[in-house]
């Protein structure tokens, strides 16, 4: 795997358009999905993910094989958001909340149980309410399928942050989808 | 042992794990003790296994077709485009010649940045410089750099309205935390690669920022009289 993302690079790096087309469509739909959840429109996401590409495209210089292609090009990508909703959330009025908002979701009050099972879209709309923050770790860990470890490293934060937030995420949707 | 105290298994457990497996593991197995009488941590396993068997199904949103000819396109733009413009919006002239100009020379780090941009062609433009980049660790490039772009973006603070640089300042902070962060594991740590790749995506994360604040400061109006004289000094 390692050696087969490094020879891609290489090619890449050596100015083979193919070999960048081919990791393109090796992880755009799956980095794609991820953006539009990260942000919530399919327009916005696709001018960012050409952003996030185009990055690659330079820094790819700098990859060294320490992660796989799939992971570093995921690093790029929620950075690139994060930092896209840190400057939407600028231009808003102060009132939004914050990426690292510390607030628990979770009521006090005994309620229903979670449907067993949950619509696509109900889900959808809840992932969507969440901060910044929880939603990347929840996206990238019950959504994408990323371990805590591999998500430390793609955000940039360490595995026990990781699981707080991927566990305020959880408390959060449970509150919005049990009626 | 309370519920809170077991947070971090509790979301171990919804993942698999299970004391059976982890012999050692004495708090996984305290938790699966503390489980079999506790309501409320039931619930949260069956409400959170819920959420996250309904998440691994989510389905995915396709790319439009035209996504690649859009990103074949801005690769094929940025490669006949001067190195010191990798901005994906208009600059203002002035602007992107001071911190251009801050970069040359306060940096091997254009050397660094020219090889991160162009790598196709730009090593050629900066080894002409008369430094030796592969003798300086890429941290001193991107801290002189850093120091730089800084002094030009104070200068250039006055022209942006308060809120902007309470935001931008707010920004710096994190970018400053991450960087304090990533060294801090560094120092435990000097092979960490990911901890080595953290910082130096914060590096060049506060780079783009600074820029992003000299280019923001312009769009507000004229350029000051210190960013203007700050920008012929650096010329």
């Amino acid at each position: 795997m390692r050696t087969a993302d490094l020879e891609l690079a290489a090619r890449c790096r050596a100015g083979d358009a193919d070999a960048f087309e081919e990791l393109y469509r090796q992880h755009a739909r799956r980095l794609f999905s991820l953006v539009v959840r990260m942000v919530g429109s399919a327009d916005e996401a696709e001018d960012l993910l050409q952003e996030v590409f185009l990055q690659a495209h330079r820094k790819l210089a700098g990859f060294r094989g320490e992660s796989t292609l799939g992971t570093w090009l995921y690093r790029l990508t929620m950075n690139h958001c994060l930092d896209h909703l840190r400057g939407r959330q600028a231009k808003m009025s102060r009132a939004t909340d914050s990426l690292d908002d510390e607030e628990s979701a979770e009521p006090m009050a005994p309620a229903p149980a979670v449907p067993a099972a949950i619509s696509r879209m109900d889900l959808e709309k809840a992932i969507a309410s969440l901060p910044p923050g929880s939603r990347a770790a929840f996206l990238l860990h019950d959504v994408e399928g990323f371990e805590h470890r591999e998500i430390a490293g793609i955000l940039g934060v360490s595995e026990g942050t990781s699981k707080s937030q991927v566990h305020k995420a959880r408390l959060k949707l449970r509150a919005l989808l049990r009626r | 042992m309370n519920c809170e105290s077991y947070e971090d298994l509790l979301g171990d457990y919804v993942d698999g794990a299970r004391a059976t497996d982890r012999p050692g593991d004495e708090r996984l197995g305290a938790f699966e003790r503390h489980l079999a009488g506790c309501a409320r941590c039931q619930a949260l396993v069956a409400d959170f296994t819920s959420l996250r068997d309904a998440a691994s199904t989510l389905g995915d949103h396709a790319p439009p077709q035209r996504l690649w000819t859009r990103i074949a396109a801005s690769i094929e733009e940025e490669q006949r485009r001067p190195w010191w413009r990798p901005l994906g919006h208009a600059v203002p002239a002035w602007a992107a010649v001071a911190a251009a100009a801050a970069l040359v020379l306060l940096i091997g780090g254009a050397t660094w940045l020219a090889w991160r941009h162009e790598p196709a062609q730009a090593p050629q433009q900066a080894v002409s410089a008369p430094t030796e980049p592969e003798a300086i660790p890429v941290e001193q490039h991107y801290e002189a750099a850093i120091a730089g772009l800084q002094q030009l973006a104070d200068s250039q603070n006055a022209s942006l309205d308060p809120e902007t640089r309470a935001v931008l300042k707010e920004n710096l902070a994190v970018l400053d935390r991450a960087i304090s962060e990533s060294r801090a594991a560094l120092a435990d740590e000097p092979e960490n690669a990911l901890a080595q790749a953290s910082l130096l995506d914060a590096l060049d994360t506060k780079v783009a920022l600074l820029q992003d604040t000299v280019a923001l400061a312009a769009d507000e109006g004229n350029p000051s009289d210190e960013a203007a004289a700050a920008a012929k000094e650096l010329n």
